[in-house]
């Protein structure tokens, strides 16, 4: 086997590019159970803002426009779990599981009544190719911004700041102390249900940011189902990542990297034909990742699980 | 006011549609149209799977062969299936083309209607009134691979499918045998991705394929098949097109189509239907159903002419019988 076809700048680049979606939805999800509420709606979400990135690049031929309409229809789909969660108080894995289900009906639904009609698969011009006159052309900048794995920097970004939101600043501490004792911070006037608001919305918005870069970023079309299950794995990173953000990005990326790597292994040692079962190498990512998790909590002793996730927080009322 | 306009307006419709089905029925001196039910677990455009069961029966339905119902988008899991069905043979269809591996929601349905003509796709049991049509997908492949030997300039040709089951393994097989009859010294690689959909992993699987040296490649997989597509344009690779004819979506790399054409499997189960002759049985027409379009257009790479020659003769030779592509199911 020839390893230095496996790894190399190109497994970096592809296992960024399979992490990076994950990894925003992930991101995301950490604010939302910070603040105790536990969004099993994120696959939805994402499904939700592919479609909406989708038609409005299709539509207008900006990709920008694209990553927009992504965000926002995860900011919507953000404000329905709020709505069902936070002021009706409905249980939260069900609310959840409903809005999974809804976004796959509605979406592929959506898409065949949008373009039924064509004879060919529809298409949008990707990101990379979109070139702002003079941007482009700056020197270093340019390539890394309008370069693919500029997705790596966005995401970091991204994590960085939602750390900083979540450990640096007022409005981290609310979202911290809704979902750790929300009695209390109902008693320090904290307006606990419009802090979870918030914090579904911005989960929203990232689940939405990484809904869009699936479409945008990488494969130009839309198809039934086309997130697959990426955002049930950005709830358990969550979980792998101990509800920090930071954590939370290096593990998507390890599960980016490792499911890279086992496409190339498997290709590398010649597929079925090798004296390895292919199987193995598509369990890699899940047993790594699973390997972690379970030494980082025994090693770390304490449940870093917020304390009143998943329960509706009604005033005057004990849990 | 309104309210006795919209009486006196349905009442019209109502009066002339009747009229219609009087005269309609006047001239029924020939054979009545076979109530037909086509169940697709997709959406009718999606380019593949699903549209070639629409289009296949939608002609039948132009050509006034058979009145046709359709649901897509069909719950995937038996019960759901199995209801969908069961709704259209308790509602009056007089056939019901279930086009998924549907065997068991197909056999659950005929406990409740033994007398029903219910077909599914994929091949498998067939008994009662329980029929099925197979998918051979690998016969065209087979086609494919011969051609990819000529193409190829690294001597590395790849396979990407979703799952190691029977269908995309015989073609992946396929595929690499028909390469090995042009040029005994071609390897090929075969990723599994393990997604049907999976769109960004099927393109990311294909690009370190590439970077192993693959340059022409067969896909199995909706999602798969999309992936693929994406990774041509960006590496400039030759690939083949899955179940649908895909030639039109890159137009430069699609050497060809492996076009699942349901038409004839269709009308021959109709025909069978109509005449009284139904009976569960399986129904495989070989490269006549999965058949192999090659694209005008393509440009990525050079099909030597000798090679194309070779291929066109094989594929004679498997139409008239006289060869039997191999079937390596595992």
């Amino acid at each position: 086997m020839d390893w230095s076809t496996i790894i190399g700048v190109s497994l970096f680049a592809s296992g960024v590019q399979l992490a990076m979606p994950t990894a925003l939805a992930a991101v995301g999800e950490t604010v939302c159970e910070r603040a105790g509420v536990l969004n099993l709606g994120l696959e939805g979400m994402m499904l939700t803002a592919t479609l909406a990135a989708f038609v409005a690049a299709y539509y207008t031929h900006e990709a920008a426009l694209g990553v927009l309409a992504g965000v926002l229809a995860g900011v919507a789909v953000g404000a329905l779990k709020a709505f069902l969660s936070v002021f009706l108080k409905t249980d939260q894995v069900i609310n959840g599981i409903v809005i999974v289900i809804f976004a796959q009906g509605i979406t592929a639904f959506a898409y065949e009544r949008l373009f039924g009609g064509l004879s060919t698969q529809p298409e949008i011009a990707p990101l990379h190719d979109v070139r702002l006159p003079g941007l482009a052309d700056i020197p270093w900048l340019g390539p890394v911004l309008f370069d693919q794995d500029a997705l790596f920097y966005v995401a970091a970004v991204v994590a960085l700041s939602v750390w900083l939101l979540l450990f640096r600043t007022r409005f981290g501490l609310l979202v911290r102390a809704v979902g750790e004792a929300p009695a209390a911070a109902d008693s320090a006037a904290v307006h606990v249900d419009r802090v979870r608001l918030f914090a579904l919305l911005v989960c929203g918005a990232l689940a939405g940011l990484g809904g869009a870069v699936l479409i945008v970023g990488d494969i130009s079309l839309w198809g039934p189902n086309v997130t697959a299950g990426r955002g049930w794995v950005a709830v358990a990173l969550v979980i792998f990542g101990r509800w920090n953000p930071l954590l939370v990005l290096g593990g998507a990326l390890l599960f980016g990297i490792t499911d890279a790597l086992q496409l190339r292994i498997q290709a590398a040692s010649g597929g079925t034909t090798a004296a390895v079962p292919f199987e193995v190498f598509q369990a890699l990512p899940y047993v790594l990742t699973l390997v972690v998790m379970v030494a980082a909590t025994v090693a770390s002793r304490r449940s870093a699980q917020p304390a009143v996730l998943g329960i509706p927080f009604r005033k005057g009322v004990s849990e | 006011m309104r309210s006795t306009a919209l009486r006196v307006t349905v009442l019209l419709a109502a009066t002339l549609a009747l009229a219609g089905t009087a005269l309609a029925g006047s001239g029924g001196a020939q054979q009545a149209k076979l109530e037909v039910a086509l169940v697709l677990p997709c959406p009718t455009n999606d380019g593949s799977w699903c549209q070639q069961g629409y289009v296949a029966a939608k002609r039948l339905q132009k050509e006034g062969v058979i009145d046709l119902k359709f649901t897509s988008n069909a719950p995937q899991d038996t019960p759901g299936a199995s209801q969908v069905i069961q709704r259209y043979v308790a509602g009056g269809s007089q056939l019901v083309l279930a086009h998924s591996a549907w065997q068991d929601a197909a056999f659950s349905a005929a406990k409740r209607f033994p007398n029903a003509p219910i077909v599914y796709a994929g091949g498998g049991k067939v008994g009662g009134n329980v029929s099925t049509y197979e998918e051979p997908i690998y016969q065209p492949a087979y086609l494919a691979g011969m051609l990819a030997a000529g193409i190829t300039k690294t001597g590395v040709i790849g396979g990407l499918a979703a799952f190691d089951i029977p269908l995309c393994h015989a073609q992946m097989e396929a595929f690499k045998l028909g390469a090995k009859r042009v040029k005994k010294s071609i390897r090929q690689i075969t990723t599994y991705i393990g997604d049907w959909n999976d769109v960004a992993k099927g393109k990311s699987a294909a690009l370190a394929a590439a970077d192993q040296g693959a340059d022409v490649f067969v896909v199995c997989g909706g999602g798969p098949a999309s992936g693929l597509i994406s990774a041509a344009k960006e590496r400039n690779l030759s690939i083949f097109g899955y179940v649908g004819n895909q030639n039109g979506l890159a137009p430069k790399h699609m050497v060809g189509s492996l076009v699942y054409n349901l038409y004839p499997v269709f009308k021959a189960i109709v025909a069978d239907v109509q005449a009284g002759k139904y009976k569960g049985k399986v129904y495989d027409l070989g490269l006549r159903s999965f058949t192999f379009a090659l694209n005008p257009k393509y440009s990525a790479g050079k099909i030597p002419p000798a090679v194309m020659k070779q291929m066109k003769a094989t594929q004679q030779a498997i139409l008239a019988g006289k060869f039997k592509v191999p079937y390596i199911p595992k």
